[in-house]
């Protein structure tokens, strides 16, 4: 039976791990995310700057962050919990895996 | 500044300047100088937090390629280039280029450096064999590469001592065009050896003093003993790292072979599973090169030796990993943590009749820019005269390491079978200087705990 044929399998306990890791990833983001979206309308509230000012356009500070500001961050947010989760995923689960194609697993007499 | 820092520093000056710019340039009126300061404070404290996830961990395969690039250096350091990285963590310090070792490039720059300071025409830096600099008048047939026997040097070399030519003919030149007509050629030492000369000529009326050039070759003498020093420290954190390779105990290569053996039987692909995990352990143990690595490979060399373990303790060997997100990415020394886990299991579980759990817990704290990395056991702990001989570092009498014996705090059931606690001490100091910290904690049937912090990467 050709090696690479083999399934790789973890461990409960390295499942367990990079779940519990891709958990703290999930939560921090889901975090940043809330402060983000609820500071909005709470600077609205506290900082009169903060709707009474004007940038190019006539523009408050508060309605270009609505408008345009918040969907950047989303964006930003998203790839960046996405980004960090597959990285995770990658370094938590698996081999190491210079062989993982299998080119590796068959090794060289030197 | 290490490129990580360099980073942070830079995206936190692009903050600030972002800051200013929303709040004071392109807003009217401009935001409170009180309230800017606050809202420029909130936003960088956040970067710095999330400045392992946001920066470091997106980067997985540059982070690969330059553990590879660091890798190859670290190969070429061994194939006798005395210049370049003194191997991770060993930099050589380039403002003296001797500093570097007695090389021709070092030896031309020192050479050219010098020229102008000892106010003579010409100067000469040789090994024991061969010119390695000439550098001012005469260079057109003093070359670099001619053998020192027949020269003042070689003179020199072979007694020890300065020389003074004060005669053309006592240079031994044998250009009759040579305007040389006297030097000064002083020995440079490692302690009491001769490695080299180096020489002042002058073509001028007399030789250049005495007095300054010795001066001046003890301060390169010095340069060229703490290279050798720094060639020798790095040999050295080699032969630990080689060590530690060498230390994988055939017992439990045996171990393993034989619980694959008996589970071929009965359950083959599990056999099989452990097979390509037990090549997995010794292709990360043979092939790794440096001396850091990144945690997660090193991670990836825990749990592969940790399944293996667990194949054969069964149920009674239980892991819980709990893995920083940001620890993933940064570098740690390589094979530093498996020998802390095999203590764990070898000395704390194996002689627990019920079992037990080790825990490796690995975090980055982004503020005070250390990595911590934490191995707990709960099993039988260490005896207090164990753990007091662990802590001051001195192994016992007749006992060439620093493993603690076996679990029940006898004489040591298991021999040298574990792996040794100074070897990774040493090495950190090595990697670190002063700037880490290794804890054990531990108590006669309360487990251990083992702690280490040093700074992030």
């Amino acid at each position: 039976m050709d090696p690479d044929d083999v399934d790789e399998h973890d461990t409960p306990a390295e499942v367990d791990a990079a779940f519990r890791t891709l958990r703290r990833v999930a939560i921090t983001h889901f975090l940043l995310f809330l402060a983000v979206v609820t500071g909005v309308p709470a600077l609205s509230l506290t900082l009169g700057w903060w709707s009474d000012a004007r940038i190019e356009g006539g523009l408050s500070p508060g309605f270009a962050m609505a408008a345009f500001g918040l969907y950047a961050f989303f964006l930003v947010v998203g790839l960046a919990a996405a980004t960090l989760s597959n990285a995770v995923e990658s370094r938590m689960l698996g081999g190491d895996h210079p062989g993982a194609d299998g080119a590796d697993r068959h090794e060289d007499q030197q | 500044m290490r490129a990580g820092s360099g980073v942070l520093a830079g995206a936190l000056v692009a903050t600030w300047a972002l800051v200013y710019l929303v709040t004071q340039v392109i807003v009217s009126p401009p935001l409170a100088v009180g309230t800017t300061v606050v809202a420029g404070t909130v936003v960088s404290v956040l970067l710095v937090v999330g400045y392992p996830s946001a920066l470091r961990g997106p980067r997985a395969a540059t982070g690969l390629r330059r553990g590879a690039r660091e890798s190859a250096r670290a190969e070429a350091g061994h194939g006798g280039t005395r210049s370049g990285r003194a191997g991770a963590g060993l930099p050589v310090r380039r403002s003296m280029p001797l500093r570097s070792g007695l090389t021709a490039d070092a030896a031309r720059r020192t050479a050219e450096l010098l020229l102008p300071l000892l106010g003579g025409d010409a100067v000469a830096i040789t090994d024991r064999e061969t010119v390695l600099a000439f550098v001012g008048a005469g260079d057109d047939h003093h070359r670099a590469g001619a053998t020192v026997a027949s020269t003042l040097a070689g003179r020199v070399i072979a007694k020890g001592r300065t020389v003074v030519g004060g005669t053309p003919r006592a240079l031994a030149c044998a250009d009759p065009g040579c305007r040389l007509r006297s030097a000064v050629v002083v020995p440079l030492t490692v302690g009491t050896r001769v490695v080299g000369t180096v020489g002042v000529f002058r073509a001028g009326t007399g030789p250049v003093p005495r007095d300054q050039v010795e001066d001046m070759a003890a301060i390169l003498s010095l340069h060229v003993e703490l290279a050798e020093l720094d060639r020798e420290r790095k040999l050295a954190a080699d032969a630990r790292l080689d060590a530690l390779r060498a230390q994988i105990n055939p017992h439990f290569l045996f171990n393993v072979l034989n619980t694959i053996a008996s589970k071929s039987r009965t359950d083959p692909d599990e056999a099989r599973q452990l097979l390509l995990r037990l090549s997995d352990f010794f292709r990360y143990a043979v092939r790794q090169e440096g001396q850091v690595a990144e945690f997660a490979q090193e991670y990836f060399f825990v749990r592969t030796y940790l399944s293996l373990e667990q194949a054969r303790f069964g149920d009674r060997l239980r892991v819980r990993y709990d893995i920083d997100p940001q620890v993933l990415t940064a570098h740690v020394p390589v094979l530093m943590i498996q020998p802390l886990v095999e203590n764990a299991v070898k000395h704390g579980l194996a002689d627990k009749v019920e079992g037990g759990t080790v825990t490796l817990r690995a975090r980055v704290d982004p503020l005070t820019r250390t990595t911590s990395i934490r191995v707990t056991d709960d099993g039988v702990g260490i005896p207090a005269d164990v753990l007091e001989r662990l802590t001051n570092g001195s192994p016992a009498a007749g006992e060439p390491g620093d493993d603690w014996p076996s679990g029940d705090g006898g004489p040591g059931r298991s021999g040298r079978s574990g792996v040794g606690l100074r070897n990774i001490s040493l090495r950190l100091a090595t990697l670190f200087g002063e700037r880490f910290a290794l804890d054990i904690q531990s108590s006669p049937g309360g487990g251990t705990v083992v702690d280490i912090r040093m700074p992030l990467r």
